[in-house]
């Protein structure tokens, strides 16, 4: 991206430029005018050309870093400005509009160019030691990859003693202090439990919590509150969804095809089991880096790395080698941003072209890390320990075993009946007198017979004989006997056809058998069952049909795309029930040697024959039952590591065809002066090795990164913002810490506590900076209007999943099981490629939690959707929260949130009958955790008693005090 | 369908605490909070440009305040359609010269291979215009021709995609989420962008041709289509209209008291806004997709009643998006043909097997209804503020595949037009080789084709930014110019 700041004029602005120019003519080098090239010329050419022409980059095969390829190209001619070729291309362009170069951005002043034109006059003095380059805005000294500072604790004046006991409170009020500011009061105990438990599990409180809750007035209630929801379950199941996003977890490989990955849920699982045992982050990292390697005996090891594979992929298949070469580029390319943002908070991914524009981080770096994950293949494979296998082999080998002796059998019976068929061949053979089928187009002629139906019974496609469907015909014709004849078939004449055909969900008629009698070639019905009928308009005298699969001979005559009937018979019909054959296959020479085979094993076979084949048969069907009820091994979508050999080289511009030096594995050079990888670490180390070494960088205590961001994403969960508000992002385009000592100090608790999350959980929520209220001041809001120095505890919009999964939990609907397969909330299609088609009706085998849904990439789902979970095309560190109709048009409208009303107020009803004043109020404490005030209840009871409980129930789950945390 | 916010600022950041915070009526308020936050965010001091995002501005005066973009996805071929070549006629059947084992995306090609259909001049300009568009071809004198146009990649969905939003990659905002995002809505009671798909389905890569990408969802498209009414917009059967408005009133009642809690947080009246808005979109919705109400010439100028249903399915919707860009809808984005099928070219412009039958189903399906669209935006006088565009992902190759009678795909030369607000009628701009294989000088790109589009919709496509993930993010990647040889 351009510098943000660049203002590129408008066009006609460019114009009368480019006008000007034109008429500039070029005026005597004035004396005393020096131009120095550090001063005058270097920037001038840093900042308008060196980003496509540098040696990493090369565009037109010029860099300008050094004199070298100027002088000797020819582009600058010393002393001779008039035939320098730079100031050409530099200059107006031939029409007077935009010059040659620079080809994107702004083109160069007047004076620029002035200033260029006397350089070359003056010599084109370029100092051996000057070379160029793009500078990033930020460098080693920037600000996140500094060391973890130890400051000492704050201790600021008038700090309240509630405050000053905790460390994150000191923290919060110095600076809330330092802007004239002061905290809200404690939040009272309702707010505070629908606030923890919403922000810990995803759910909103039991009225029975909240009632106990109050309750408690045991000055460790809240602590117990807080140990009791980090302990459950639910937590991880939270948490877990928070990661998912971070790491842009989805199900569906995006792109063209987009088709579902139904076995990467056990990551999802994975993720949620880890954030509820509290693994040590550092772990968690290593695992999902190079799981494969830590856990070749523990598949819940090893499911980690599908981190590396959970992204978007191309899996189109190109046959042409520079696009194939981009696009796995492309894919390795989506690991290496994944890596960097959910881990470090850096944006490497702009190091594919050339350097970091914005942060230090060289294209070396990025190649460094390509070949690092060189090796990572999207895909899955068997995920068992070396015992699970053995297990699993000694129950299915001896079947395996009985399958192969079966089959041999029944292959040596078949051999011995052909045998004897072939030495009487020529007998069976003399009856196959006509030529083959033909997908050019099928011949069949007939004595004249009045006929309404005609029907084509089809008993092997012309590639197997045993398969009676997936055949395809362009065309069916059925020819009058009269003169000239005429095709009574067509659609255009009244006839209609019908056939089973291969459905396309989102569009019915996409291979329907309509097709083989609409008078054109190139569509052609798929057949997905043996028969097609033709009804005529009226009964007619016909003599001949004539059908294809390619009547245009547009494929080679077996090409696997025009698959056409083998074995048929033809019948006709005058009333639909009486059939009457007029021709078959029989007679045909048969369309393959399979075919031939087949034929003439079924002449030849004798009844005892017959018999013992079936036999057989029936004994493999058993043995092939009995194979399939053995569980497989597990086969998950984890990845496949292999090759990703050396040598790397840095690709110049990022064009795989392009290579530049050679690329060894590495970690970030701005960070390695306090963390360097392992000396031993090459191209030519195992690929694992070379993933693993990184994952122990990424983790070493000497990077202050991963602890910062890490510490940030936590305060970004529990307090709607990050102290850095861009929780992937720690560069120059990022935001900056609102507290950057406290951050630091979070980090180096990370640390502390050895990596592990409640720990610092649990110092977050016990802080009185969490526990305040939410209470608005206008005084306090003209300062710092979004809290960003907590003044009070920023309300916010519940997630999509926390909206849904509330609604489901307080109409007593919520499917609690954790674990296995998604659920999903659309139709899957898929024909070649596939489609999404959102439910309307959401059944109860959809009512678990919303983290178990099966999300796919550009996928659009009612509630979810609406309510921003987002895409996960790209990872999803911060959600938005954003306002639409269509969210209102969902809440008011769907089924699923009107099921919900109708559950909840059955709930209601039940717990508190269904008239009066104790409905309403048991109405309003599940849904906002609190009793009606007195307006409220009798708006409540007036509605309730006009529409019912289920009107209150849909107003209150369409409220927005129910999507809002406080 | 956008709620319009108040800001101060053109600067990302700024346009964004707002849009979140919302301070709707409380300026100075806004102001001073917005001092605060500059501090933590990267430039203090970005409050600079006049420009507001979402606020009906742009950075210049504007020549068109409305688009409408016709899609013909699966590759519609430049040299069959819209670019003679005269040279590909006479060398039919030889070897592409100098790429004689030419190897692309579904394989190996064989010899050139002529257009099946034969091309004669049309309108005052008398450009050469293929036979197999004859109602489109009385509109030429209207169009700008993008001869050179390249795609960076060969695959249908990031082709698609690439088209719409500037990237081959999914998850970035279309065209038109950009286009509502720099100027909000100009109409309160029906969405800014309206994505229209065929009736065979979506195009490749489904949604995400029209999706927000990380843009605020608000900016995402609405589907709709005259056999697709807008999801969830009627009142469920069972409530009774009376009590829709009981319920209402007390939802009304619950978040007046709970706002009024919490002055501070302009998303609650914004979200009880968003309510009135989807009611009032539950009127006037259904009002637009009345299609009956219109006299029986207009249905006979589009064909919606021709016996062939795909062509009276795409007429309704053309019919459907002249009704939308009426009504104030700024971005139409109308499919014309679906995904890639079982059956190659048979759902789409995909043509691998057999050119000539494939495009001799899609083209009638296409051509009257669009040229009776334009007919209809001309006559109405919409045309003269109204930009139209064809596109699609990208060309066909000047050869056949081996062993069939179709083109593979060519993502180095294809065409695409403009035409309407601020466009020169009756130009071509660029050509492809004489065989139609690549781009030459000069060639354009996906990149100053929106670059183009944004200037006529009166912004700088360098200046039209949201950060996300790292980088301010653009229409236009961090490419893009110009194509001044279009415009009017």
């Amino acid at each position: 991206m351009t510098c943000r700041r660049r203002f590129c004029g408008a066009v006609y602005a460019l114009l009368i430029l480019g006008y000007i120019a034109c008429t500039w003519s070029p005026r005597a080098h004035a004396a005393g005018d020096e131009v120095d090239f550090a001063r005058d010329i270097g920037p001038l050419l840093e900042q308008h050309c060196i980003r496509c022409h540098q040696p990493q980059n090369r565009k037109g095969d010029l860099s300008l870093a050094t004199a070298d390829d100027v002088t000797e190209l020819g582009f600058v001619v010393p002393g001779l400005p008039d035939q320098s070729y730079l100031l050409d291309v530099v200059g107006p362009g031939a029409d007077g509009g935009r010059p040659q170069m620079p080809k994107e951005g702004t083109p160069l002043t007047d004076a620029a160019r002035q200033k260029l034109r006397s350089w070359i006059a003056a010599g084109a003095t370029w100092p051996s030691d000057s070379v160029l380059r793009e500078r990033s805005k930020a460098d080693a000294r920037w600000w996140s990859l500094q060391p973890l500072a130890a400051g000492p604790l704050p201790d600021p004046a008038g700090i309240p003693e509630a405050w000053r006991g905790q460390a994150i409170d000191r923290f919060v009020y110095a600076r809330l202090a330092e802007n004239g500011l002061t905290p809200n009061p404690p939040a009272d105990r309702a707010t505070l439990i629908r606030r923890v438990s919403l922000d810990l599990t995803g759910l909103p409180p039991s009225p029975a919590d909240v009632e106990s809750f109050l309750a408690d007035d045991s000055p460790t209630a809240y602590e117990a509150l807080v140990d009791r929801l980090l302990a459950s379950p639910h937590y991880g199941e939270q948490w877990g969804r928070h990661w998912l996003d971070v790491v842009r977890f989805g199900e569906s490989n995006g792109y063209e095809r987009n088709v579902l990955i139904n076995n990467a849920w056990p990551f999802r699982d994975y993720v949620i089991r880890s954030f509820n045992e509290d693994k040590p982050f550092d772990q968690l990292v290593l695992e999902h880096l190079a799981g494969d390697v830590l856990g070749a005996e523990d598949a819940q090891v090893a499911v980690g790395t599908t981190f590396l594979v959970c992204g978007p992929y191309d899996n189109v298949g190109n046959q042409d080698a520079v696009q194939a070469a981009v696009i796995r580029a492309t894919t390795i390319d989506e690991v290496i941003r994944a890596t960097g943002e959910a881990f470090l908070g850096i944006t490497i991914g702009c190091a594919r072209c050339h350097d970091h524009k914005f942060d230090p981080i060289l294209q070396k770096d990025y190649y460094g890390w390509y070949s690092t994950f060189a090796g990572v293949h999207h895909g899955d494979r068997i995920v068992a320990s070396p015992k699970q296998q053995a297990d699993h082999a000694a129950r299915v080998t001896p079947l395996r075993e009985a399958q192969e002796r079966l089959g041999r059998e029944r292959n040596e019976l078949d051999a011995q009946i052909a045998q004897r068929a072939e030495a009487k061949a020529e007998e069976y053979t003399a009856v196959w007198t006509r030529p083959p089928v033909d997908r050019y187009g099928t011949e069949e002629t007939f004595a004249a017979s009045e006929a309404r139906y005609v029907r084509l019974t089809v008993q092997g496609t012309d590639t197997n004989p045993h398969l009676n469907s997936g055949f395809r015909i362009d065309e069916f014709e059925v020819w009058s006997a009269e003169s000239p004849p005429r095709n009574v078939a067509l659609a255009s004449l009244g006839a209609r056809a019908e056939g089973a055909s291969r459905r396309a969900g989102d569009f019915t008629d996409a291979y329907g058998p309509q097709l083989t009698i609409d008078g054109r070639f190139g569509a052609e019905w798929l057949a997905a069952g043996p028969q097609l009928t033709i009804t005529l308009a009226e009964p007619a005298k016909i003599a001949r049909v004539y059908f294809s699969s390619d009547r245009p001979r547009a494929l080679p005559p077996r090409h696997d795309k025009t698959t056409f009937v083998g074995d048929y018979r033809l019948e006709v019909s005058l009333d639909g029930t009486t059939w009457t054959e007029m021709a078959s296959s029989r007679d045909r020479k048969p369309p393959s040697d399979l075919h031939r085979r087949q034929r003439l094993l079924s002449a030849e076979m004798t009844e005892t024959e017959g018999q013992r084949l079936a036999e057989l048969d029936q004994q493999l069907a058993q043995v092939n039952a009995e194979l399939a009820a053995i569980a497989p091994l597990p086969v998950w979508w984890v990845g496949q590591y292999s090759g990703g050999e050396g040598p790397f080289h840095v690709f110049l511009g990022g064009d795989p065809q392009r290579k530049g030096d050679v690329a060894q594995p590495t970690g970030l050079q701005a960070v390695t002066r306090l963390a360097a990888l392992p000396e031993k670490i090459s191209a030519e180390a195992p690929e694992h090795e070379r993933r693993l070494a990184l994952a122990r960088w990424i983790v070493a205590p000497q990077n202050p990164l991963t602890a910062r961001v890490l510490a940030n994403r936590l305060w970004h969960y529990h307090f709607g913002t990050g102290i850095v508000d861009t929780p992937s992002d720690f560069g120059y385009m990022g935001g900056r810490p609102t507290h950057p000592e406290l951050l630091d100090w979070l980090a180096a608790q990370v640390h502390e506590h050895d990596w592990r999350l409640k720990p610092l959980h649990k110092m977050l929520l016990m802080s009185q900076s969490y526990r305040q209220a939410s209470t608005f001041r206008q005084d306090a809001a003209l300062k710092d209007a979004d809290a960003r120095l907590l003044w009070r505890y920023p309300p916010r919009r519940m997630s999509a999943e926390q909206i849904r999964d509330s609604m489901l939990s307080v109409a007593g609907q919520l499917d609690t099981r954790m674990g296995g397969p998604g659920f999903r909330l659309y139709q899957y299609l898929e024909d070649n490629v596939a489609t999404y088609v959102p439910l309307d009706e959401h059944g109860p085998e959809t009512f678990r939690r919303a983290v178990y849904h099966q999300n796919a990439r550009a996928s659009r789902v009612d509630v979810l959707s609406d309510f921003d979970c987002p895409d996960p095309a790209f990872a999803a560190p911060r959600r938005a929260a954003t306002t639409t109709p269509l969210q209102a048009l969902t809440l008011m409208n769907h089924p699923f949130v009107l099921h919900m009303a109708e559950a909840l107020a059955a709930r209601v009803a039940r717990e508190a009958g269904e008239s009066g004043a104790q409905p309403v109020g048991r109405a309003f404490q599940l849904t906002l955790a609190r009793e009606p005030d007195a307006t409220e209840r009798s708006a409540a009871e007036s509605l309730v008693q006009q529409h019912g409980l289920t009107a209150l129930c849909r107003a209150l789950l369409n409220c927005n005090e129910f999507i809002y945390l406080k | 369908m956008s709620i319009e916010l108040p800001s101060s600022s053109s600067d990302r950041a700024a346009y964004e605490i707002l849009s979140r915070r919302g301070f709707l009526g409380n300026v100075y308020t806004a102001l001073a909070g917005i001092g605060l936050a500059h501090l933590f965010s990267r430039d203090a001091g970005a409050a600079e440009a006049a420009w507001r995002a979402g606020a009906a501005q742009t950075h210049f005066p504007a020549k068109a305040q409305r688009v409408l973009q016709v899609f013909c996805p699966g590759a519609a071929s430049h040299m069959d359609l819209w670019e003679h070549k005269p040279e590909l006629e006479k060398m039919d059947g030889q070897p592409l010269p100098g790429e004689e084992n030419l190897v692309s995306f579904q394989g190996q090609n064989g010899n050139l291979m002529r257009s099946p259909w034969p091309f004669q001049p049309a309108g005052q300009s008398g450009k050469m215009f293929s036979t197999l568009l004859p109602h489109l071809a009385a509109h030429v004198d209207d169009m700008a021709f993008l001869h050179s146009m390249t795609s960076k990649t060969n695959t249908h969905g990031p082709g698609c995609v690439f088209m719409n939003t500037g990237h081959p990659t999914e998850g970035f905002p279309s065209a038109g989420a950009w286009l509502s995002y720099a100027l909000g809505s100009a109409n309160e009671n029906l969405p800014t962008y309206v994505a229209i798909p065929d009736i065979r389905g979506e195009p490749p890569n489904g949604k995400a041709n029209w999706s927000n990408g990380f843009l605020p969802s608000r900016h995402q498209a609405i589907m709709m289509a005259a056999h697709q009414p807008i999801r969830n917009l009627r009142r469920p059967g069972i409530i009774s209209a009376d009590q829709e408005q009981a319920t209402r009133e007390f939802l009304s009642l619950l978040n007046e008291r709970h706002a009024a809690s919490d002055p501070g947080n302009t998303d609650l009246p914004a979200r009880m806004a968003a309510y009135d808005l989807a009611a009032r979109m539950q009127m006037s919705a259904p009002e637009v997709m009345a299609l009956e109400t219109e006299p029986a010439s207009v249905h006979r100028l589009y064909g919606t009643d021709d016996a062939n249903p795909l062509k009276a399915a795409y007429a309704r919707n053309c019919l459907l998006a002249r009704r939308l860009l009426e009504r104030g809808v700024r971005y139409v984005n109308l499919y014309c043909a679906s995904r890639a099928s079982g059956v190659d070219g048979l759902l789409n412009w995909d043509a691998h097997k057999t050119l000539k039958p494939d495009y001799e189903r899609h083209a009638p399906v296409f051509d009257q209804p669009t040229a009776a669209l334009l007919t209809d935006l001309k006559q109405q006088g919409l045309l003269d503020d109204t930009l139209v565009l064809w596109t699609t992902e990208f060309g066909r190759m000047p050869t056949h595949q081996v062993g069939t009678t179709g083109r593979d795909h060519n993502p180095d030369g294809f065409t695409c037009w403009m035409m309407g607000a601020g466009i020169r009628g009756g130009v071509c701009h660029g050509a492809t080789d004489p065989f139609g294989r690549r781009a030459v000088d000069p060639v354009t790109t996906i990149w100053d084709f929106y670059a183009t589009v944004l200037h006529l919709l009166g912004f700088d496509h360098t200046r039209l930014t949201w950060y996300h993930n790292g980088l301010d993010r653009r229409l236009t990647d961090v490419h893009g110019a110009l194509i001044p040889a279009i415009l009017a």
